[in-house]
This record gives structure tokens, sequence and C-alpha cells, in this order.
């Protein structure tokens, strides 16, 4: 296997995923890029950590009452998951169909949603849109549970065409009118209590209930209705229908997954890109994981131009660096401070800013959340005490003796991060560090701390620091 | 799966409930129970784990079955003196002294009945008399005190002053070995143990030699998923809080099954107090379904029982007093339901 096809393979694994061990990139290499991109798209067992195991160590994550523990939950499966493109679906989906905790209280209704993104999110469109109108969080966040047959609630029906499908100028007033009259009835079981929960953030008496979607027959609308110009008795899934087929839908939904898994920005000559995606979007009976396919397999995703292209999210920096390190590998007292860790660098899972998600690519910088970025990926990655630290000094200890030239040392921690491929001049600076050091490296006879492995902890603190680590 | 099982022999009849989410880190209320026990007086110590982020409620509180609060000791997240850490379970011994395990400071915390700091031992380690991440504690009438020792898979003998005796166990699913244990109760001479991922209740003589086990994996009647928590009357009839199915098990002395418990809460003194006070959740909730029907996809009993107030929700600890009274300690719903054996 070439360092081409591993920086390639580390390409994919980053998109796709949350990045990759050396040793999860030598499984990808023996089966190839095809088979591990098909991989990827059919999960099988991911092996998370067992969720009885959780409960029975982190009483707040069997209760989910709060933000934080429920955060730290979806973390773990991030973390220890070995179907990574699940979560990062569900990410995606979290992202764009964003529902945040500060409504509704009730982060156990998050998590089920994200489950929810987890099971459908690539599957078909269709039925992901149908899940997402029945998902009581969502009912909850768009006031569906306010939209009555003879007194409509617009903000469902609105947004399901602005935010989640077509995007705005593709549809008028009155469509989002009908639309929202065939959603009327869509509601929560005990919605009246629920929502006076919600809205007092009453926990009382005995905790929070969690929600369950219900359909009252005698408060939906079943007359005639006039949608995108075709007129029939629309139920909510009727309209879904109607929006799937839409080549606005197509090109809205391609464009988010292109800018999500390939670029931060599209431009002209991505177009094609997109397009192809587009074909198989139709082709496939409006199918996430055949349009990602296509994308993957593009000569486009597969070029130098693809790489780095975008800047890592808070929390695929944060779950990379972690799953690179082993840590959080069994239930560990603090977790909960990950998903803190996640507010701090702008990120805070179940709790995106609005409606309209995170603004991504460049706006996740700024000199507070760079600060953060950097000091967490630096402390993770230089910690001797990491298993994944462990092995990366493991294997330089078995490279040339343990004997490594400042050079070796840099181009070797380089390699075992990701590859990670940085410019000339910051190899250049990272080599003069790690020559600072003093000459050549021995990790001949090394012992778990001393100062043969703290010059390898250093090296690797600073390669953490590059541009380059803090991009995708 | 039913709600309530068919009875045998054995009868509990549902009694009352106690409890509510505690209003801020002191004071009435329970935050996340992990056990209960009951003093020859009738008090009834509640070990409130709670998490390190809520750090001030972890605590024990106390109370009567008439629904008063009498107070609460324990100082909170720490390695201090009366302080805990992730606190799992606890067990009086002869002098109403008051043995708390705790699995992430690995040691044992001694109170008085009052609440006043005593002593502790124990220290991290797989040797004789250390522990890793000590879970469920049982005294026996001669004060020999036994404990779940977690991570190491085996149950460890002391004395009242913490001096090593003897152990058994080892990792697996054979007679005599375990896999994570939980809940222990010592009575009749025998140590129970709630062997967690193994899904069983075994048998023990008082030294360790293997008697019985009941149970397998699965939700039919006498089967068990991640039982928690295991506690026998003075006939011989043997509880079990099957903390995976969200139920509770009464077993027969010979470990037939007797009756399933799936939870009935009604509202504590407690609650009632608050949703006087809050007319519009009162109004709100007397016109709601607590047991709705669910949508098909809800079917795990940890699911189910997060849409349904009144079923068991993280039933981890079961304890009888000595009128046959069972006590159920509901992690997730901050209250213990009580059953009373006709």
């Amino acid at each position: 296997m070439s360092n081409q096809e591993f920086a390639l393979l580390a390409h994919l694994m980053r998109r796709a995923g949350f990045g990759a061990t050396r040793d999860e990139l030598e499984a990808c290499a023996a089966q190839g890029y095809t088979a591990t991109v098909d991989e990827l798209l059919n999960p099988g067992d991911p092996e998370v950590m067992p969720d009885d195991i959780i409960r029975r160590y982190h009483v707040d994550q069997s209760e989910l009452r709060q933000l934080d523990g429920a955060g730290a939950n979806w973390l773990y499966r991030m973390i220890t998951t070995k179907c990574p493109l699940e979560e990062k679906i569900a990410l995606f989906w979290h992202s764009l169909f964003a529902t945040g905790y500060s409504k509704l209280n009730q982060a156990r209704a998050l998590l089920n949603q994200i489950d929810m993104f987890r099971n459908h999110g690539l599957g078909r469109f269709d039925n992901l849109l149908v899940e997402l109108s029945k998902d009581p969080a969502m009912l909850l966040w768009l006031d569906n549970t306010d939209n009555h047959k003879g007194a409509i609630n617009e903000n469902y029906g609105r947004e399901l065409l602005e935010l989640f499908s077509m995007g705005i100028g593709n549809y008028t007033e009155d469509d989002i009118k009908e639309c929202s009259r065939a959603f009327t009835g869509w509601t929560l079981g005990n919605a009246e209590y629920m929502a006076v929960r919600a809205g007092k953030d009453s926990i009382w008496p005995y905790s929070r209930i969690a929600w369950h979607f219900q359909f009252r027959d005698w408060d939906h609308d079943e007359g005639e209705k006039t949608f995108l110009g075709e007129t029939g008795n629309f139920n909510g899934e009727d309209i879904i229908e109607i929006i799937a087929r839409q080549q606005a839908t197509a090109r809205f939904v391609c464009t988010r997954l292109f800018q999500f898994f390939a670029a931060d920005k599209v431009d002209s000559e991505d177009e094609q890109v997109v397009e192809d995606m587009m074909k198989s979007y139709f082709d496939s009976g409006y199918e996430i994981r055949a349009v990602l396919r296509t994308l993957f397999l593009s000569d486009y995703f597969r070029s130098e131009k693809a790489r780095y292209a975008r800047v890592k999210g808070p929390v695929e920096l944060l779950v990379g660096a972690i799953r690179q390190a082993g840590s959080y590998r069994s239930p560990t007292l603090g977790v909960h401070q990950l998903a803190y860790q996640g507010f701090y660098m702008g990120q805070g899972l179940l709790q995106p800013p609005s409606v309209e998600g995170w603004h991504e690519g460049m706006e996740w910088i700024d000199s507070g959340s760079l600060v953060e970025r950097v000091n967490f990926v630096a402390q993770e990655l230089s910690s001797l005490d990491k298993p994944g630290v462990r092995a990366i000094i493991d294997r330089l200890a078995a490279e040339n003796d343990g004997v490594l030239t400042p050079e070796q040392l840099v181009d070797n921690c380089l390699d075992l991060l990701g590859p990670v491929a940085v410019e000339d001049n910051t190899r250049a600076a990272l080599v003069d560090f790690a020559a600072a050091g003093g000459g050549a490296l021995n990790l001949s006879g090394h012992q778990a701390g001393d100062a043969a492995e703290q010059r390898v902890s250093n090296v690797l603190r600073i390669i953490a620091s590059t541009r380059e680590y803090q991009l995708a | 799966m039913s709600t309530q099982g068919v009875m045998q022999g054995v009868s509990m009849a549902y009694l009352k409930t106690i409890g509510i989410v505690n209003n801020g880190d002191n004071g009435r209320g329970f935050a996340n129970p992990y056990d209960v026990v009951v003093s020859n007086d009738g008090r009834i110590f509640v070990l409130n784990r709670c998490d390190p982020a809520r750090a001030t409620a972890i605590r024990i509180g106390i109370c009567n079955l008439e629904e008063e609060y009498l107070g609460e000791f324990g100082n909170g997240f720490g390695t201090g003196d009366g302080q805990f850490g992730l606190p799992v379970a606890m067990a009086f011994d002869s002098r109403e002294q008051l043995y708390v395990t705790d699995e992430y400071l690995h040691r044992i915390s001694i109170f008085d009945s009052s609440g006043t700091f005593l002593g502790k031992w124990g220290a991290i380690g797989s040797g004789d008399g250390e522990l890793d991440g000590p879970a469920g504690i049982a005294i026996d009438a001669d004060d020999n005190v036994y404990i779940a020792d977690q991570n190491n898979s085996r149950i460890q003998k002391f004395t009242a002053n913490g001096e090593y005796v003897t152990q058994w166990g080892g990792k697996g699913s054979g007679p005599g070995q375990f896999d994570m244990p939980w809940g222990l109760c010592a009575a009749d001479g025998h140590v129970y143990v709630a062997d967690w991922r193994n899904d069983r209740i075994q048998k023990f003589t008082g030294d360790g030699t293997f008697v019985t086990s009941f149970g397998s994996p699965g939700d039919g009647n006498g089967q068990f998923s991640r039982p928690s928590s295991v506690a026998v009357d003075a006939d011989g009839n043997i509880y079990v809080a099957d903390w995976g199915n969200e139920r509770v098990q009464v077993l027969g002395p010979d470990g037939s099954f007797q009756q399933l418990l799936r939870g009935q809460a009604t509202l504590s003194k407690w609650a009632l107090d608050f949703l006087e006070v809050n007319p519009d959740e009162k109004e709100t909730r007397a016109m709601s379904d607590l047991t709705p029907t669910l949508p098909p996809h809800i079917e795990s009993p940890y699911l189910i029982s997060s849409q349904c107030e009144p079923y068991f929700w993280g039933p981890v600890s079961v304890a009888v007093d000595g009128d046959n009274r069972l006590y159920v300690a509901e992690t997730n719903r901050h209250r213990l339901q009580i059953y009373q054996r006709s």
C-alpha cells in the first residue's frame, strides 16, 4: 500500500467518519477503497460501548434528564462505534434539521431523534422526512403541536420547505399554508401536559416523561388541498411524496451533503459532482446511501483538490482526537465535561443555535474557539498514558531500532496522526522544534513517561496545533 | 410483556409511593436513588447516587413510611471522610452502623444511624482484601461483611473492621463464577448474589460454597435481564430487582416464580404538595393518560418505562422490612414504590 493510497483512505475516513488510527487504516487498506466505502455505507454491528454498562455507571445517562449527560451519551457512541458513518450522517441531519434543547427541555427526545437519524439517515429521503414530521422533538420545536384544523400554525410547514427540503424560492406562501393543513393533527401523546412541562422546564414529580407521536384524526384537516400545483385530499405523507420528487429538493439535499462530506464551498467545477449525486438520488428512489456512494467514488472526491477542503467541525475534531488517543473506551467519570467542551468550541450537541443549525466552514474558527480547539487536541494527543499515544510510540520504537532523526520523527508522527500533509515551511518548523530536543531520538529501552517519550509527546502536541490538523 | 404477573404463592399488594425529584441539591426529595435500607425503628435510608456534576446532591436521605423527611447526611462528592465518589449500596450491621460502598473510591464508609461518620476502609487492587469497584454489600447476623467486588468478579468476606476473611468467584458464567456482580443479600446463613451480566441469582453458603442458581437471560417469568439487587424475607421468599426488564420478580424460597411487579406508582405526599401549587400541571396531568398505547418502535422495557410514569424505571434496589413490606428504589424516577405482602 503506497503512501498516496493511505492518504486517500485517511481522507475518506476523516469525511465519512472521525478519522482513523493506523491500525484501522491498515484494515481499510487490506480490503481496498471501494469495499471500505461500501462497508461505511452499509453499517453492521457498531459494537459501541454497551448501553447497560453506561447506564449502570452513569445514572445521569440512564435518566437522560439533562443536556450534558445526553451529549456525553452520544459522544460515547461516536467515540466507540465501528460504523462511524452512522454517527456522521446523524450529525449531518442534526445540523440540517436542527432541533435544540433550549425550547424543549427534554434531552431524551433529542437523543431519540438522533437515533431516528441513525436508523433512517442513509435510507430514502422521503421516509426520513415522514419520520422527521412525526418526531416528537420536532413537533414541539416547530410548534406543530399548535397546528390545528381550522387554526393552522405554519412554522413546521414553512421550515419543512425552506430549511429541510427545497430551499426558498421554490414554493409560494399558499404552498406553505396548504402544507401546514396537511400536518394538522400530528402531535404528541398527552400534548397539553407535555407542553406545560416543557414550557416550565418541570421535572416534577417524578422526572421527565418521554414523548411519543400521536395522530389526532379529529384535529386533522381532511379537506382538499393544492400544493405545488397538484390538488387532492393530501395528508402529510402525500405532501412529502410530492416534495421528494422535486428537482429543487434533489439539488438542495445533494448540495448540503456535498458541503458536509466534500468541501465547504461548491464551485463551478464541483457542480458536475452535485449533478451526478442528483441523478443517483432519482435513480435510486431518493436513497441517501446511493447519493453518498456517488460522491465518495467520484474522481473529484478522490482528487487532491478535495483534501483539507473543509474545516473540521468541533465535534468532528473532538471525537477524532479522542478516537486517535484511544481514551473514553470505558465509562469515565467526568465524561459530561466533553459535552461542555463542544460548547466551548462552538458546537454544543443537541443545542444548535437556531433552526438554521450551525454556520459551518470558516465560521467554526474565531480566536476563542481556535484556542479551545488547539488546546484540547494538543492535550489529548500528547498524553503519554493514552492507549492510542502509546500505540504511536510503540510503532516509532519499532522503526529503525527506535533511533530517529528529527526529520524521521516529524515525518513518522505526521504519518501516524493521519497521514497529515503539511506545507513545507510548516514541516521545516516542526523539524526545527524536534531537533531542539537534542538531535536524534533514541527510543530503544524507553520507559513510560521518560525523556525520550516526552520528546515524542511534544512533537505530537505541536502537530496537533497545526493548521492542517484543524482541517478535514 | 404483561404489566402484573400471575400470582401463585406469595402475594404482594401495592401500598404507596414515597418520593419526588429533589428540588435543589438538598432537602426533601431524592436524587437518583441507588439503594434503600430500613432501620429497626422504621426509618428509611435512601442512597442518592446522583452524579458528580451535581456534587452536593450525593448523600443519604432519611424518611419514614408516613413520608416525613427526617434529614440527610454525607458530604457530597469528594475523597474526604464522609464524602462519596460513586456510592452504590448500603447495609446495616447488628449495631445499626451503616456501611456504604463506593465503586469509584474503592472503599467502604461507615456511619452511625444518625449520620455521624465513623470510619472507612478499602483500597484498590486485586489482592486479598483489595477492591476494584465494590458494588453490593451485605452483613450477616454475625456481622460478617460481604462485598461484591465488581471488577475482580468475586465476592469477598470481611470482618466488621474490614479484615479480610475469604473470597470466592472468578470471571465467567459457570457455577460460582461472576460477571460484574452487583447486589448482595445475606439471609438464613446464605449469601445471594445478583450476578448482573450473567442474568441470574446465585446462592452460596456463608463461606462461599455454591448452592444453586436461579434464572437465565430473557424476559419470561423467572428469567432476568441484568438483575441488580436481591432481598430475602423472613420466610425465605426472594425478591429480585430485574433491572434490565424494568420490573421486580418475586420467587419462592426454592427460586420458583411467584409474581411479577411492573410498578404502579401513585402520587406521594410530596408530589401532591407540588401539584397543589402548580395548578396548570395538575390540570393538564389530570386529562393525560400516563400509561398510553405507544407506537410499535417503542418496545424495550427501558423505553416503555421512560414513557409510562407509574411503571418502574430503573428499579435498582429491593429491600424488605420486618413487617413484610417490599421497598423498590427507582433511579430514574427518584422515588420508592412500596408493596405489602399479604
